[in-house]
């Protein structure tokens, strides 16, 4: 089963080794460094991991998960415990991601949903024909590297849905777009990564044969 | 269905699983591949996530930048154990930088504006002085966390250029306020250095 939004933490360690994250959390309120670099520890991966996909970019995502801590300290004393944590700084770093699309203005949502779509984005009749087929299973940096390859607002629509959990009414109201806008997004997002895994795969055929 | 129509409903239904869809895959091995496909890449996402480790750097500037802000508060046993190589001298570091923190915000509070150039120059040999424990505090992170190494190396070189930089504005003007607090911050923000450092060395 694919973790959901409200399982964002690290692998957890055997109980007793470690400190409860509601006793970190009341920690890092009373300006405890250890228990902001416990909660930190925690954390990282699932935050970093999120800006590096939705941002294709080391640098920035590093940057952002910085961003997204430092607010996530900053407003601690706030946090009363009604929602997860996790769930909290999840919501709290894609925010701070989209924010920072859209300085750059990036398209958060593409451009060309709001047309009734462009050649070619229109369903092609000659797929599966004489192309290489994804069978068995897909090598984790081969999609990696094709996620990285897509145009901002559909990574950004996979990332949300098929890597972190989010449901489309969720990302709708995130990304400020319709419901329909999401699925169809997603939908085109997931065409495109298949045309490059497979491309991906055709060449590596094709090096191997002249080799 | 045809196969347009079936492309055109997976964004609604992502699986294949409605009846007309279900009839046209039966009847379509090319629609049956694709949705096979796009199924599988839907699998494979998963594995993505949480994948990645940021680098050390990244929780060094959040540190530092906790400690600037005062979220940090510093926490320290009552009775610190030494290590046998340093010794009380372990303490040596972070009270030089506070003293010589103490010792600029002194002369720059207490001084009349129109001796200031004269104590502005002789503050350079203090800050100069000061750059003889970087190397102190240098050795203390290779010792206790040398994967922080380079981080505190860059951080000490922006740290010290800060100094030199807000230095030279207040010997060229003595009286301009704004350069004194940017010296003062740039001292507090070593000092600052100096104190995370031996944080980190405390068992």
């Amino acid at each position: 089963m694919r973790p959901g939004i409200g399982d964002l933490t690290e692998p957890r360690q055997p109980k007793g080794t470690e400190p409860s994250e509601a006793e970190l959390i009341e920690r890092a309120k009373l300006g405890d460094a250890e228990a902001f670099q416990g909660l930190y520890d925690k954390h990282k991966r699932r935050v970093y991991s999120l800006c590096l996909r939705m941002t294709a970019n080391t640098a920035e995502a590093e940057d952002l998960a910085q961003e997204a801590f430092l607010q996530l300290y900053r407003k601690i004393a706030t946090f009363r415990g009604e929602s997860a944590f996790s769930t909290w700084l999840h919501r709290l770093s894609v925010n701070v991601v989209l924010m920072h699309l859209r300085k750059k203005s990036l398209p958060v949502v593409s451009l060309e949903e709001t047309t009734q779509g462009t050649e070619e984005d229109s369903p092609k009749r000659d797929f599966g024909a004489d192309d290489v087929a994804l069978a068995g299973s897909i090598d984790r940096m081969q999609l990696q590297r094709a996620v990285e390859s897509l145009p901002p607002g559909y990574r950004m629509i996979f990332v949300l849905h098929d890597i972190e959990g989010y449901e489309h009414n969720e990302i709708a109201k995130i990304a400020g777009c319709s419901i329909g806008n999401s699925k169809s997004q997603l939908h085109k997002a997931r065409m495109k990564l298949r045309d490059l895994l497979k491309m991906n795969r055709a060449e590596e055929a094709g090096k191997t044969r002249a080799g | 269905m045809n196969c347009v129509e079936l492309q055109q409903s997976l964004a609604e239904v992502e699986d294949g699983s409605s009846l007309e869809q279900r009839a046209h895959l039966r009847a379509c091995p090319a629609c049956s591949a694709l949705v096979n496909e796009l199924n599988l890449i839907v699998a494979a996402a998963g594995e993505l996530q949480a994948a990645e480790e940021p680098s050390p750097r990244v929780w060094n500037s959040i540190e530092f930048a906790l400690r600037q802000e005062g979220l940090i508060r510093p926490q320290r046993p009552l009775v610190p154990s030494f290590s046998a190589r340093w010794g009380a001298a372990r303490w040596l570091v972070p009270m030089a930088a506070m003293l010589l923190l103490a010792l600029g915000i002194y002369v720059r509070r207490e001084s009349l504006p129109n001796q200031m150039a004269q104590q502005a120059s002789v503050a350079v040999p203090a800050a100069n002085s000061s750059d003889l424990n970087d190397a102190d505090l240098m050795q203390e992170v290779v010792d206790n966390e040398p994967a922080m190494k380079t981080q505190y190396a860059e951080n000490l070189r922006q740290v010290n250029e800060s100094i030199r930089d807000a230095q030279g504005v207040v010997d060229e003007s003595p009286n301009d306020e704004d350069a004194r607090r940017s010296l003062m911050d740039a001292y507090q923000q070593k000092s600052m250095l100096f104190q995370m450092a031996m944080d980190r060395s405390l068992p």
